[in-house]
């Protein structure tokens, strides 16, 4: 692509690349996909006592096409499988998925025939978050832990 | 409030020849009629002044597959009485070859969606409803998941969707 690759890989690009990935982890705009139980301890992750917004996801936005980090929170049934692969597809690029809980990350206790076991089989999961539900301090370390692979990326150095 | 014994002799004198079975066990009273005449003894039950069953509180389906029954299904509706603060529950017999009842949804509006639930779930048709169709599984899933031959795990919906790549892009 364009002047990436004429700059190769040397200081300036690595330079650029944290300061992008500083930027971007700092400002994650979760997208709460809260289908269950899970969700109320989101709820509680986005209030005043849990503040998530201290990490920079100040603004949650619940339309996927103005945010990067979709949280799906709960159980998801064969029903809400295709809706959740929709709005997916809709979140533009870069965007990172937490599975939240037991239920979306494996199915947890429902294994029946209405519950997808595990998100993950369908759509690309970058952090699961076990609990059923997890404490509020278990979710704000998976965003830290989002952060930390953000900071990792390289969107300048052409692979 | 009719004492439970009231509630069933008052209903077995009207209908004599509907009432299969009449129990009074753990303080609740329940009947046993034939699926022919449940939209009689129903609106009866709802219409009698002493009774006034005006809250059909479930309609719900069993399967006797494993248990063994006098048929393969019965269909159970729990009524309650606000005026009298009394309760009855009603089961009607259906059977595997003709799994049809007629429906209650002129009398309760309650029976509606709750009748959409037991023939989404067991495979029970109700005649005459105004709008038989599933209500919780998807459209365009096949079986009835609570009967006791439908596998717990399902017959691979769950499974049946298409994997979305992580992408490269950023």
């Amino acid at each position: 692509m364009g002047i990436e690759s004429k700059l190769g890989d040397n200081i300036l690009t690595t330079t650029i690349d944290s300061f992008i990935n500083w930027a971007r982890k700092n400002s994650l705009w979760p997208m709460p996909f809260g289908t269950a139980c899970c969700a109320i301890e989101m709820m509680s992750v986005l209030g005043p006592k849990y503040d998530l917004a201290r990490f920079g996801a100040e603004a949650i936005r619940f339309s996927p096409r103005q945010s990067d980090l979709m949280i799906v929170a709960g159980r998801v049934s064969i029903k809400m499988m295709p809706i959740l692969q929709k709005i997916y597809r809709q979140m533009s690029e870069p965007k990172w998925v937490i599975s939240m809980g037991a239920c979306a990350s494996s199915g947890g206790l429902f294994n029946t025939y209405a519950t997808v076991q595990g998100i993950d089989n369908f759509i690309p999961v970058d952090v699961y978050v076990p609990g059923c539900p997890p404490r509020p301090e278990t979710l704000i370390d998976a965003v830290l832990r989002i952060q930390k692979k953000i900071e990792k990326e390289r969107s300048l150095q052409y692979k | 409030m009719a004492s439970n014994q009231e509630i069933l002799q008052k209903v077995q004198e009207k209908f004599a020849d509907c009432v299969l079975e009449t129990k009074d066990e753990l303080g609740e009273a329940t009947l046993s009629i034939k699926r022919e005449c449940n939209v009689a003894v129903l609106s009866f039950l709802r219409e009698d002044p002493d009774l006034a069953f005006d809250f059909l509180m479930d309609v719900c389906g069993v399967d006797y597959l494993e248990m063994g029954g006098p048929e393969r299904f019965a269909v159970v509706y729990h009524l309650y009485s606000m005026k009298h603060n009394h309760r009855v529950r009603v089961k009607a017999f259906v059977p595997e070859d003709d799994p049809t009842i007629d429906t209650v949804s002129h009398l309760w509006a309650a029976a509606n969606w709750a009748e959409r639930e037991v023939f989404d779930m067991f495979g029970i048709e109700f005649n005459h409803h105004p709008d038989m169709r599933r209500i919780l599984c998807p459209d365009d899933f096949e079986g009835h998941p609570l009967r006791k031959d439908f596998p717990l795990k399902g017959i691979g919906y769950r499974e049946s969707f298409e994997k979305i790549e992580r992408s490269n892009a950023q």
